[in-house]
């Protein structure tokens, strides 16, 4: 099963269409401007053969799907003040200054969108802003259709070298309820029967999308799944140094202890089915989530399977040594996205683009040091940039 | 501005090794090597030094350490200079406990050695300050030392340990890296795999001793703590919903349960629509009544302890524990029902 990823220049981009209720605007790389309230990133992605580029019906990951290199649609949304709901947290992109060193988008032509939403309860609001930032980002691939793409891609596992080590991914994803819900196929991964093996490249193909607005520096936003790093190297080293042995996706914020436990065991039944010797587990924002990262590793080696974990670490500032949330002597080997408490200089931007207070009231436009924590996927635990933390 | 300054015997000129015993003594004004650090100094005059013997603060390091605590809490100085002690063992290891003790009460403090010298990895969130070996190197360690007393003294905001002359610290600090996270961690798997393991965040949990059981539950007080951000409908103390900086005491007045529309959650780290349905499943009151009733528990302490515990830095949430906990041994509790989210 073979999936190709045809990229196309971002000079194809077109300034989309009025959409009621949307302010939209297309921002230059590296413009001095300053992106608040942003829920989401997606890569506009259309499908040539007619089906979805963020199918509900699945399956992804099969045939081809076109791109818009360099370009990304920033969905902006202040939940209404009445509904404004307690765990929605600040969330910023900056396309200059000492911010921009944070995240991949301020090299790309940003398609920001503005949502003034009616009042109508934030569960529905946000189903509305996703469902529109979705379209709009394969709007915007459009224009690919006909075209002649810079570079295709092609993602297929072919025979490896029995003797080289079986590495999984064992991505998770948040369901902590509204607003807190990553989406697999359309259904909160609450719903999506997790833990189980998923087909890696319809993780890249858009069959996993982002709804999970808690911290924006632990966020893993849509185009995250898309050009996800992890799977995309486990791509490049099959049949070199490692067999990739497939995807497991499982959820975070489990409910209960026994819930916990219990995905954790299946998590690691899982990676055992697919003949894994090591794993990769990734984590998907803050809290408890830790808690099933750490039972899923402690479940994974007691199997016999190794791991590393992908995690952020939420140290104070005059701390010799990490602040994990959670631990376990069995995660032996972790990769730190990055300490979330640390704070970025300030900057003043030319323009703000997604509402002029940020969420504390302060204005965006002259905004003292911010933590990394409010910078979108910053410290992202899928480990899709290199921001790390050491000890200096 | 006003500096402190610590010695040990033999350079305060209170003796050689005959004298390493003297425990801390207060002395006004700079001595010996503090006068050529006073003229390094800008804007700062030592006040006090303050000397102990090298011996003494060895064998008796606690009350060596809570005497010169005293000591600094009456002066209040702006900076604390400890030092320099070069190659000194014993020497660098005051200098470098003083220091970090005075640091840890929110005191600048720098202290100054060779770089190898044991104190160094005793000096905690305090400056040192790197000198030669021996003391033919105070000529050189003076100025520079100085000079970052002064910063410190000043409040201005350090630079880095190059820009500014200090050894690292130790502290976490981001960096971006040459590989993104995904790819170093699939070269640590591999590694691993390999039989060789390495992380990049060691991890690490405080461990807490469990005080012995409570000998009879049907006899004692017994109080309601909780991080689940339970308050008064209203939240009238306006306790945040994430980063708290500190926690609420609210009496019970007899209250049999915590109704829905008289308590509620402000907690920011999750969904609080069931939980303001019935807030007696955050903080279970109604439960606990009925135990008293049935004389299950002796008596229920009638103040209810709340915070939000929601990216709370744990020296934070630390300093609530110990506040909280001090106040409910002062009335006598002797079990807590810690509801946690």
């Amino acid at each position: 099963m073979a999936w190709e990823l045809a990229a196309f220049p971002a000079d194809l981009l077109r300034e989309p269409g009025p959409i009621d209720g949307v302010e939209v605007e297309i921002v230059q790389p590296g413009s001095p401007v300053r992106v608040t309230h942003v829920l989401d990133a997606v890569e506009p992605r259309i499908r040539p053969d007619g089906r979805s580029a963020f199918p509900v019906e699945g399956p992804a990951g099969e045939g081809r799907t076109n791109r818009l290199d360099g370009v990304v649609v920033l969905s902006c949304l202040d939940f209404p003040g009445e509904e404004r709901p307690l765990h929605e947290q600040e969330s910023i992109v900056d396309l200059a200054g000492p911010g921009a060193g944070l995240t991949p988008f301020a090299g790309m032509a940003a398609v920001v969108l503005t949502f003034s939403p009616q009042e109508a309860g934030h569960v529905a609001i946000d189903a509305e802003a996703r469902r529109t930032t979705l379209a709009v980002a394969e709007d915007l691939a459009r224009s690919t259709l006909g075209a002649e793409p810079a570079e295709i891609e092609r993602f297929e596992l072919g025979p490896a070298d029995a003797g080289l080590p079986a590495v999984a991914a064992l991505i998770q994803l948040s369901d902590l309820g509204p607003l807190y819900i990553q989406y697999v196929y359309g259904e909160p991964a609450g719903e999506a029967g997790l833990p189980r093996a998923f087909h890696p490249a319809a993780v890249l193909d858009g069959a996993v999308t982002c709804g999970e607005y808690h911290w924006a520096g632990m966020r893993n936003p849509t185009f995250f799944f898309q050009q996800n790093t992890l799977i995309r190297e486990l791509y490049r080293k099959h049949g070199k140094s490692l067999r990739f042995a497939g995807t497991v996706l499982m959820r975070g914020y489990e409910q209960s202890a026994d819930d916990k436990r219990r995905a954790a065991e299946r998590a690691a039944a899982a990676a055992g089915e697919l003949g894994a010797d090591g794993v990769v587990i990734t984590t998907d924002a803050g809290g408890n989530s830790h808690t099933d990262v750490m039972l899923t590793c402690r479940a994974c080696e007691r199997a016999g399977i190794r791991t590393t974990v992908v995690l952020a670490e939420e140290t104070d500032s005059d701390s010799t040594k990490p602040i994990l949330t959670d631990w376990v002597p069995e995660a032996d080997s972790i990769v730190s996205t990055g300490n979330v408490e640390e704070l970025v200089e300030a900057w003043v931007p030319e323009r703000v683009l997604g509402g002029d207070l940020l969420l504390d009231g302060s204005p965006a436009a002259s905004a003292g040091p911010i933590p990394v924590r409010n910078y979108l996927g910053a410290a992202n635990q899928m480990g899709q940039l290199a921001l790390s933390a050491r000890t200096e | 501005m006003r500096a402190v300054h610590y010695l040990n015997q033999f350079f305060a000129a209170l003796g050689g090794e005959d004298k390493a015993e003297t425990p801390p003594t207060r002395l006004d004004g700079a001595v010996g090597p503090g006068r050529g650090l006073a003229a390094a100094l800008e804007g700062v005059e030592i006040v006090t030094t303050l000397a102990c013997g090298d011996d003494y603060f060895a064998e008796h390091e606690d009350e060596a350490l809570a005497a010169l605590l005293v000591h600094l809490g009456e002066i209040e100085p702006d900076v604390l200079v400890a030092g320099p002690a070069f190659g000194s063992g014993r020497y660098g290891y005051a200098c470098a406990r003083v220091a970090a003790s005075a640091a840890e009460r929110g005191i600048p403090a720098v202290a100054a050695m060779h770089e190898d010298n044991p104190g160094v990895a005793a000096a905690g969130a305090a400056f040192v300050v790197p000198t030669a070996v021996n003391v033919a190197g105070m000529r050189d360690a003076l100025p520079r030392l100085g000079a970052l007393a002064s910063a410190l003294a000043s409040g201005r905001e350090l630079g880095s340990a190059e820009e500014e002359g200090y050894l690292v610290r130790g502290f976490r600090r981001n960096y971006v890296a040459e590989k993104t996270g995904a790819e170093r961690a699939v070269e640590l798997l591999l590694a691993k795999l390999g039989g060789e393991t390495r992380t990049e965040a060691a991890g690490d949990l405080d461990r807490v001793e469990p005080p012995p059981r409570v000998a009879d539950l049907s006899s004692a007080l017994v109080a309601l703590v909780t991080e689940a951000g339970c308050v008064p409908q209203g939240n009238p103390d306006r306790l945040p919903a994430v980063r708290a900086q500190g926690w609420f005491r609210y009496d019970l007045d007899g209250a049999q349960t915590l109704a829905s529309g008289r308590y509620e959650s402000v907690h920011g780290g999750f969904d609080v629509t069931l939980a303001n349905e019935d807030p007696n499943r955050l903080v279970p009151l109604d439960t606990v009544r009925g135990l008293e009733r049935d004389g299950r528990v002796g008596r229920v302490h009638e103040s209810l302890y709340t915070t939000t515990g929601n990216g709370t830095p744990v020296v934070v949430a630390t300093k609530f524990g110990q506040e909280i906990a001090g106040e409910l041994r002062d009335a006598g509790v002797q079990a807590v029902l810690l509801s946690g989210t």
